[in-house]
Parts: C-alpha cells; sequence; structure tokens
C-alpha cells in the first residue's frame, strides 16, 4: 500500500464517491454536443451491414440456386395438410401446403411483420400468424389482415418420383 | 436565439436525418431495392463526417 490516500480527509481518487458539489454531473453544451456525434457514428458504424448485405445481392450472389431439397413425400402429406421445413439455410422457416392433389405452396414463413413463424389452419383455409394475428393468403403468400404489409417469400417446388423438392426462393416483385 | 445553440440544433438535424435514412434503408432492404439501401447507407456513412465538422465548426461559439 502507497501512502496516497492515507491522509485524513483521503484524496478521492475513486469512481463512486466523486461528486463535486459545485458541479455536480455536470454535463455542459460541449458533452452534450460530443454526445450527438457519437450517437451519429453509431448510425454510421450499424449502416455498414446493411450495405454489405445489399451489395452482395446486388453482385448476383444472393441469386444463386440452392442444392434441391427434398421436403417429404407425396403419400405422407395428405391433401390440406402442411409440413414445416427449412430451406435454404437451416434457420429459414419454411412451410409447404397441399391444396389439392396437384397443387401445393410453399412459403418462408416468417411472419414479414416480426418475423413470427406463420401456421397453417386447416379448418379457416388460412395462414395465421399467432403473434399479432396476421393472415395470408395462401394461394399467393400475400397479407390479407393484421399487421404485416408484404408478401410471404415464395418457394418454388419440383414433384419427382413421389418426393417432393424445394427448389429455390422467387423473388419478391414489388 | 443564442448562437451557442446553433451546434446542438444542427447535431440534432443530423440525428433526426440518421433516424429517417435508417428506417428507409431497413424499408427498403426488406422491398428488395437493393440500390437504394446502398444510397441511404451511403447517406448515413456521410453524416458522420459532417456531424464532426459541425461540431468543430460550432464549438467555440460564445452566447
Amino acid at each position: 500500500m502507497s501512502d496516497k490516500n492515507n491522509k485524513i480527509p483521503f484524496n478521492e481518487d475513486n469512481y463512486t464517491h466523486n461528486i463535486e458539489r459545485n458541479n455536480e454531473r455536470k454535463l455542459d453544451r460541449r458533452g452534450f454536443m460530443k454526445t450527438l456525434v457519437g450517437a451519429a457514428g453509431v448510425f454510421a458504424v450499424s449502416s455498414l451491414p446493411w450495405g454489405a448485405v445489399a451489395a452482395k445481392e446486388l453482385m448476383g450472389l444472393g441469386e444463386k440456386e440452392y442444392p434441391h431439397k427434398k421436403i417429404t413425400d407425396v403419400s405422407k402429406l395428405p391433401i390440406g395438410d402442411a409440413v414445416e421445413f427449412k430451406f435454404p439455410g437451416d434457420h429459414d422457416d419454411a412451410i409447404l401446403i397441399r391444396l389439392s392433389e396437384n397443387k401445393y405452396v410453399a412459403y418462408q414463413n416468417a411472419c414479414t411483420h416480426l418475423r413470427c413463424p406463420v401456421f397453417w389452419v386447416k379448418e379457416q383455409g388460412e395462414m395465421i400468424c399467432p403473434c399479432h394475428h396476421g393472415k395470408f393468403d395462401v394461394e399467393t403468400g400475400s397479407p390479407t389482415a393484421g399487421p404485416p404489409r408484404r408478401p410471404l417469400p415464395e418457394i418454388q417446388i419440383k414433384v419427382e418420383n413421389g418426393a417432393i423438392f424445394a427448389v429455390r426462393v422467387k423473388r419478391y416483385e414489388a | 436565439m443564442r448562437r451557442s445553440f446553433l451546434g446542438v440544433i444542427i447535431l440534432a438535424a443530423i440525428l433526426m436525418m440518421n433516424i429517417i435514412f435508417t428506417q428507409y434503408m431497413v424499408h427498403q432492404y426488406y422491398y428488395e431495392n437493393y440500390e437504394k439501401v446502398l444510397i441511404f447507407g451511403g447517406l448515413n456513412i456521410v453524416l458522420f463526417p459532417l456531424a464532426v465538422f459541425a461540431y468543430k465548426k460550432t464549438i467555440n461559439m460564445r452566447a
């Protein structure tokens, strides 16, 4: 121990009892403006990843076709039922719905409002997001009720040798 | 209006623009208009040196 703090009253160089009475918790204009500049810097840095991902999409890397992925067998999916799967990545939830003998639709089922998983209600013939009761049209994926404004991304489906494959995610057309 | 508040007002305006551009950027990303994402992201980045410049120009203003 040094004798630095041995005087009474000792020299307070700590961070918990350092409030001076005369300029207690001082926030002057200069400090406030520095905070504002810092916040602008945070905004600038936080827009970098968005720009990077957008540039990647623009260069056509996002257009690549994913390896076809088997979802299920036709015999295991009765008409009117749905099955959930992952496509194209392991964390991209998707749903496949069999509407009739030969009609299948598949969407990435993260709700376009706040990304809750959308599920298929067979009795009502609707796709419903449980979080804020958003509804989607099952034929097109477009929103019909509730907060979501953008359609669900559609996944192209291919049926081959009694099995259903996910081919690619359709581009969104505004 | 006291001149010393000019810098605070300018910086607050810059921050407001930051918020607007960020929201535009995120929305345009989900609408897949990637050119617009780059434009607004670029504007967001340009605003930072602008804020530093505004700070340095106005910090020594008196009364």
